[in-house]
């Protein structure tokens, strides 16, 4: 009852217990937290400044020698305030520009259904910090250049939103989204 | 030795062995509540930093019909057996027509059926390029139902890094294999 390995046992496994119930304890006081900070009622500001279509051969765009695909670019300024996703609990926030886009019906011989869809990132971004939580963004180019599954993203309408995902040190990850309500078209290519 | 200490000696290896089945239960069981053949996975690289770690302990998930873009999810790649956490940057919900089987092209159909898919391109926070190149020879996109795991929907911190150091460490392995040996040695019951 009281050699050393029977204390080891129990102080082993009284530090693993606590442990356990400290780290349900954090998750759900983070939780709360930002429930109350009202975090998913986030609004923010986009507009697209420039946007290009190119079509590219080569396998790191989506194609190959034979067939092209349309590759998208885009510049857009940016505003939106992000510190109601930052307590005590928070590791990183990450932030992604999408666009959705319906389907669209390519194939001439099978029976391309309308509920096909697609979702692109465009531009993302790593904040550690409250205090870079407020974008201000003029004229930033997208970090990614886009293709699609099929061939033509000309003249596809996408609908543009920020998501972001916190991380914290402890617990679930939460995701969340900035809906600018932002229909966007995709311009033609330069070289079709 | 006499019957009692065979006795003994059994009832220990009994306890060793419900304590060992009532974990494999125990992982067995979280398998089929998240849908996933691996629901606790270990952070194996730095593609992710600075949000996972190596050594971080990841819970998955993997009852979504589809996944969402921005979501981290676990994925093979055919033939290779090492898992890769990276997120999901695109995703195109499409009706692709299958390769018929070996049945139907013997019947003489030459289109296959169509199938709705889910395919994503991923890429780790980390890296600057996506994970095209990393996956095989001629696959532009993961397939969810194939490829994917499960997504990540919580995580503990460090604590998977034991599990690393036995597997890269050359010394922790002999330095716990060596305490194991001391402890069932120096224990007297």
């Amino acid at each position: 009852m009281f050699s050393i390995t029977q204390r080891a046992q129990d102080v082993s496994s009284m530090i693993t217990t606590s442990i356990g119930v400290l780290a349900v304890l954090i998750s759900i006081s983070s939780l709360i937290q930002l429930y109350l900070n009202d975090y998913n009622n986030l609004s923010g500001e986009l507009s697209v400044r420039k946007a290009q279509n190119s079509v590219k051969f080569t396998r790191s765009f989506g194609g190959n020698a034979r067939n092209g695909k349309e590759n998208v670019r885009l510049s857009f300024d940016m505003e939106t305030d992000l510190t109601p996703l930052f307590n005590w609990n928070t590791k990183q926030v990450f932030v992604y520009l999408v666009g959705e886009y319906d389907g669209l019906n390519v194939l001439k011989k099978a029976k391309v259904a309308k509920d096909e869809s697609s979702k692109v990132v465009f531009w993302d971004k790593i904040i550690r910090d409250k205090a870079d939580a407020v974008l201000d963004l003029k004229n930033t180019r997208s970090k990614y250049t886009v293709w699609d599954y099929y061939q033509k993203m000309g003249n596809r309408t996408a609908n543009l939103k920020l998501e972001y995902n916190i991380q914290p040190h402890v617990g679930p990850l939460v995701w969340g989204s900035v809906d600018f309500n932002y229909p966007f078209e995709f311009p033609e290519p330069k070289n079709a | 030795m006499n019957v009692r200490q065979i006795r003994s000696q059994l009832s220990q290896g009994l306890t060793m062995a419900m304590v060992l089945s009532s974990a494999y239960i125990f992982w067995k069981l979280l398998s089929i509540v998240t849908n996933s053949g691996s629901p606790l996975v270990v952070v194996l690289s730095g593609s992710m930093e600075p949000a996972f770690q190596r050594g971080d302990i990841l819970f998955l998930w993997n009852r979504d019909q589809y996944v969402d873009t921005g979501d981290i999810v676990v994925y093979n790649i055919q033939d290779r057996s090492i898992p890769i956490v990276h997120r999901v940057v695109r995703e195109h919900i499409v009706y692709e027509v299958e390769r018929p089987t070996k049945e139907e092209r013997k019947k003489g159909t030459k289109k296959g059926k169509t199938v709705k898919k889910q395919l994503l391109l991923t890429k780790g926070d980390n890296n600057e390029v996506n994970d095209l190149s990393l996956y095989a020879y001629g696959q532009k996109y993961l397939d969810r139902d194939r490829d994917i795991v499960g997504s990540v929907k919580g995580y503990l911190p460090k604590i998977g890094y034991v599990t690393i150091l036995v597997t890269e460490n050359q010394y922790f392995k002999y330095a716990m294999l060596g305490w194991l040996v001391l402890s069932v040695l120096l224990t007297n019951e």
